[in-house]
């Protein structure tokens, strides 16, 4: 056995003939993109429209309600968890907000950073389920979904909730600060160069993806692991109240169960965006191009008119197909 | 083959086999031959290659070379289940049984007797008594489960399991080493009566006791060789251990410093206890001082290290760092610039390493907080360490950013302890740190603990392989069931003394073993 690197196998051979940039893309998120590309082309058979910068921006919009829930998503999934308090979570976020928007004029300076506390709340319970009581992820945050659920239920008393969004949060989400860039793009792009750079450049960033990969060697290194579990799921449960927030502000009012049809697509983003759904590998490129590439699958699938039931079997299938096509993780190194 | 020649006894033979995992070779040219109605004891150090013979045979792992006859027919296993049925049933030193069934469910699970395609209750209850009763546990009632049952009773149920196939070759590989001395015996007296039903019987341990009075015929190996085989009795326990260590192996070790007895202790235990694994350890360390953990494997010497590094919850006992009382909590506890430890754990891959994560990444991981400010890592500064590091230990790699899962097994464990050097630890845990690495780099990590020694590191090291713990230590304590059984100074670190100790044979026998050697 030599005792240089191993990494020039076949494809250390075909990546030696790309282009040096082409290097570092991973492979799940250039096929992301290009199925970007093809949804694209699919679409302007049936509409020319498609291609149209208005359409573009308005997609993109719709995508950045998605885009900051699946980022939190992205970090528990990097972890190795999940989180299936997404529906509940985004809900308490919005109505929270809008609650507290109700409460004169500190309520409506408050409601945006109350909604998000209160998702992080839920968040840092299924940290402290996961990482110190040793629940699975999968189970903790179901229940956490459920118990703010009920508490929800309790709080509007069963009804849809009464207040609004307040201004703040409606100017978040559909006004226009830079000409042609609707103000939720822009939060999101906030949020990923954050992530990114949290990610890629702190201890925090590089412990999310060591205990994705190896919670004991990480653990064994010196790394209070817990702490890192726990703070990565409140980051998530804020973020998913956020995404509640900005849903509320678009809205102009919260909804029961407006939640709901965001969490298998957070999900589905990341996974599709190459991240493993195993953790420790992954990039915030490819939960971008999953957002996006999700959103404008739901979009081409309404304007095809197809009937909901079709529409959510096509939609399920495609989901299915894609990782089937690459969502599964390479064989590992020797 | 020459069937003729071997006589009509042998029931099973194996001739030439090789296996390699890697660069290792962990049998060569092994040969053996199992007679029915006897018990064959096969011996041999750690790593001599006892388990890959038991694997082959078992069809566990196919051999790289090599042929085996059964009945004097040649025969191949591509699965467990295959050497199954063709009569040789193992019993693995790991117990095998799931906690949640019955005792019936278990013994039956490969093959359970069918009625209209259901499992027929009453014939595997049936069949799990018989099983039983032949393994001498008729007090073992089939519909207990396993869980509630003590560790002896599951290794009697592990027993029965096998006898329930039908063997006609029993493997036994350190199947008494839960047991206590009363269990002993009456596995003992299953065995001598299936020895007598006809049964060929392979037995491993390490106890020499166990084999002097089981065992008919001996076979000892010695880095995946057969080096000998020959009639229980008619050599003595020093002569054994004399095959069991042979005479060609040696490495070029550093020169060990002049003790400094006057140095304070940097590392002190009393009285350490945890679970039923640790009994009892007192001990300290000096700065400057190499002190090795020897014994058998899994003797508490991993518990012992977990134990030292935090790892451990409900440890009894005291420590002191410096003299001063410390309770270390966890890892990052441990690892802090205040107490100054550092682990090289025992598997690089599952501890060690985030193999799939770059070596630039793995090296900087346990001194994330050397090079980052207000946790945002300083590229620049880490790079200085990185490379500062690299080419200290010579870490063979091309480039940072690659994954640290390309590199050779050595490299990938330079790696391992370079991480850690980086926090500039005083006190340094060795948990078997040159396990499967080749030879020039084991010496590598020899000179490097001495340097570190020297330079005023208090240093801790556990190692399966004696040659390493004699070149190496300044001191070595002993283990066997979780507590020090003898602490060995100097020049009384000889082969002959480690292995007595570990085996726990009486001083009186040591004695006149070292004094036999040549």
């Amino acid at each position: 056995m030599s005792d240089m690197g191993t990494a020039a196998g076949p494809l250390g051979a075909l990546k030696s003939r790309m282009p040096k940039f082409l290097h570092k893309v991973d492979p799940a998120v250039a096929t992301a993109f290009a199925c970007i590309v093809l949804l694209l082309i699919v679409g302007s058979i049936y509409s020319t429209s498609f291609l149209s910068p208005e359409y573009l921006l308005q997609q993109l919009k719709v995508a950045s309600f998605l885009g900051v829930i699946a980022t939190g998503m992205m970090l528990v999934i990097l972890l190795g968890q999940i989180d299936l308090s997404v529906p509940w979570t985004v809900a308490t976020g919005a109505m929270m907000a809008s609650a507290a928007a109700a409460f004169g004029p500190t309520g409506v300076v408050l409601a945006i950073p109350f909604g998000i506390l209160c998702g992080a709340a839920i968040g840092t319970v299924n940290g402290i389920g996961v990482a110190y009581l040793r629940i699975p992820s999968m189970i903790i945050t179901l229940a956490t979904n459920a118990v703010a659920q009920g508490l929800m239920v309790v709080y509007t008393g069963g009804f849809s909730p009464q207040d609004s969004a307040s201004a703040a949060m409606r100017w978040m989400a559909t006004g226009v600060l830079i000409p042609g860039v609707p103000n939720a793009v822009i939060v999101w792009a906030i949020i990923g160069a954050a992530t990114v750079f949290v990610l890629t450049r702190t201890t925090f960033g590089r412990s999310v993806y060591a205990i994705g990969n190896r919670e004991r060697a990480a653990y064994l290194s010196g790394v209070d692991t817990r702490r890192v579990v726990l703070i990565a799921f409140a980051v998530s449960g804020g973020l998913s109240a956020f995404g509640g927030v900005l849903l509320a502000g678009y809205a102009s009012k919260a909804a029961q169960s407006m939640g709901d049809p965001y969490l298998l697509p957070a999900i589905a983003a990341v996974v599709l965006g190459g991240t493993s759904i195993l953790g420790g590998r992954g990039s915030y490129l490819g939960t971008v191009a999953g957002v996006i590439l999700i959103t404008l699958l739901q979009s081409i699938l309404s304007v095809m008119q197809m009937p909901e039931a079709g529409r959510q079997i096509t939609y399920g299938v495609v989901i299915v197909a894609m990782l089937l096509l690459y969502g599964r993780s390479p064989a590992t190194r020797a | 083959m020459d069937a003729a020649s071997s006589g009509a006894a042998t029931l099973f033979r194996m001739e030439g086999v090789s296996k390699r995992y890697g660069g290792v070779r962990a049998l060569e040219e092994a040969d053996l031959a199992v007679h029915p109605g006897r018990i064959h004891a096969i011996l041999g150090e750690n790593g001599a290659g006892k388990s890959t013979l038991i694997k082959v045979m078992s069809g566990v792992v196919a051999p790289d070379a090599g042929t085996m006859t059964l009945d004097g027919r040649p025969v191949t296993f591509a699965s467990p289940a295959e050497a199954n049925r063709a009569g040789i049933v193992c019993i693995f030193q790991e117990l095998s049984l799931i906690p949640d069934l019955s005792v019936a469910d278990n013994i039956v699970i490969s093959d359970p007797p069918k009625r209209f395609g259901m499992i027929d209750r009453r014939a595997q209850r049936r069949i799990a008594e018989q099983a039983l009763a032949r393994a001498g546990a008729s007090d073992i009632h089939p519909s207990a489960l396993v869980k509630d049952l003590p560790l002896s009773r599951r290794q009697m149920v592990e027993i029965a399991k096998a006898l329930a196939r039908n063997p006609r070759i029993l493997i036994l590989d350190e199947a008494t080493s839960a047991l206590t001395a009363s269990d002993v015996k009456k596995v003992f007296d299953v065995l001598k009566r299936l020895r007598s039903e006809g049964l060929a019987l392979l037995y491993i341990s390490h106890r020499m006791h166990e084999i002097a009075e089981l065992a008919d015929e001996c076979t000892v190996f010695r880095n995946g060789r057969k080096i000998a085989t020959y009639e229980a009795g008619t050599k003595s326990d020093a002569e054994v251990i004399e095959l069991m260590i042979g005479r060609e192996y040696h490495n070029v070790f550093p020169p060990k410093a002049v003790p400094a007895a006057d140095a304070a202790p940097m590392l002190e235990c009393r009285n350490l206890n945890w679970a039923d694994r640790l009994n009892d350890i007192s001990f300290t360390v000096r700065a400057g001082e190499v002190v090795g953990l020897g014994g058998l494997d899994g003797q508490g010497q991993r518990e012992l290290l977990l134990a030292l590094f935090g790892v451990l919850r409900g440890l009894g006992g005291e420590m002191l760092v410096d003299g001063r009382p410390v309770s270390l909590k966890s890892p990052a506890h441990a690892s802090s610039d205040k107490v100054g430890m550092a682990l090289i754990p025992e598997d690089r891959k599952t501890e060690g390493l985030m193999l799939p994560m770059t070596v630039r990444e793995n090296l900087a991981f346990a001194a994330m907080d050397k090079v980052s400010r207000r946790g945002v890592i300083d590229r620049a500064a880490e790079s200085r360490l990185i490379d500062e590091m690299i080419k200290l230990l010579a870490i063979r790699t091309a480039g940072t950013d690659i994954p640290v899962g390309a590199l050779s097994g050595g490299n990938q464990q330079k790696v391992v302890i370079a991480k850690w050097l980086m926090r500039q630890p005083r006190i340094i845990l060795l948990n078997d740190p040159t396990r499967g690495i080749d030879v020039g780099t084991k010496q590598e990590i020899y000179q490097l603990l001495r340097r570190l020694a020297d330079a005023g590191a208090a240093i801790v090291f556990y190692s399966t392989d004696y040659d390493e713990l004699i070149g190496c230590c300044d001191r070595v304590l002993v283990l066997y069931d979780g507590a020090i059984k003898r602490e060995l100074v100097g020049d009384e670190i000889t082969e002959h003394a480690l292995i007595a100790s570990a085996l726990n044979i009486g001083m009186s026998e040591a004695a006149e073993m070292t004094g036999a050697k040549p």
